[in-house]
């Protein structure tokens, strides 16, 4: 497959944020932060009405589209900014597009958006393929 | 003048040790629920999904958040938050592997933001290698850590 700077890379879209997969990442991740499986505790600090996301897990969607869109590569960095919350319930959509090519090294720029609030997280990445 | 006259400097955490004592194993059960929840199906060549290099870099640390906080006198329960992460990788992180983790706090420095008022920004280097101790990763996290003792 061939690639040319400022291709689109196919979207990634996460059509429901689930709170259940919030509670298992608390189990992966060792870290049992209670704004991330109790809305009454988002509620009480004020962060909202639903239960916040993880940040990883929004970087693992990123992740996802980049290995979708490069099947056999592999990612070799990737540097996430996260600018804002992902909630439960939430449609999450990861868009990108190709920023550089170099042999068979590249450079990818993506968005992490959600319905109604924009961009949530930024990033590049370097994917061997 | 900066800025930041009036307000005492930020800890002294640079060079604080993250040095981990734990093995960390990606399992396969683990790495098929984790990639299932994230909406993807698990790779079939042995190799586990690349957020590990978040996940197995924090939990095999040598402290806590709440410890990594509490190097910067911070308290937890005042809710630091994620600014951003970066990561290379020198090898695909694998199902079944065994992993430790070296690291240290790289930085903690005191600004104002209009946003958040006065925050610390703390930087933090973490390696992921394998038990020979070849290198399988580096990561540099960065948090903000709001000082609401500060607010105007």
């Amino acid at each position: 497959m061939s690639y040319a700077i400022g291709d689109a890379l196919p979207p990634f879209t996460i059509e429901s944020v689930s709170p259940e997969a919030m509670k298992q990442w608390a189990v992966f991740l060792a870290d049992p932060n209670p704004i991330h499986l109790d809305v009454e505790v988002v509620k009480a600090k004020g962060l909202g009405d639903r239960v916040i996301n993880q940040g990883p897990i929004n970087v693992a969607y990123m992740m996802n589209m980049l290995m979708r869109a490069f099947p056999g590569g592999r990612i070799k960095t990737m540097d996430s900014r996260f600018l804002d919350n992902v909630y439960g319930s939430d449609r999450a959509v990861v868009t990108g597009k190709v920023a550089a090519i170099d042999g068979n090294v590249v450079t990818c720029e993506f968005t992490l958006d959600v319905d109604g609030r924009g961009t949530v997280n930024s990033g590049t990445a370097i994917v061997e393929i | 003048m900066s800025d930041l006259d009036d307000l005492p400097p930020a800890p002294d955490a640079a060079g604080t040790s993250l040095d981990g004592t734990k093995v960390f194993v990606i399992t396969a059960e683990e790495n098929a629920a984790l990639c299932r929840s994230t909406g993807i199906e698990p790779a079939t060549d042995g190799t586990a999904h690349p957020i590990y290099y978040y996940i197995a870099t924090q939990v095999a640390m040598g402290k806590t958040v709440a410890g990594v906080c509490e190097a910067c006198e911070f308290d937890v329960e005042d809710g630091p938050m994620m600014g951003s992460s970066g990561v290379r990788f020198d090898a695909p992180l694998k199902v079944g592997e065994s992993y430790k983790v070296t690291g240290e706090i790289l930085s903690l420095v005191r600004k104002r933001s209009r946003k958040l008022g006065v925050m610390d920004v703390l930087t933090y280097r973490l390696r992921l290698h394998l038990l020979d101790g070849t290198r399988v990763l580096e990561t540099d996290n960065v948090w903000v850590l709001p000082r609401k003792e500060f607010a105007a």
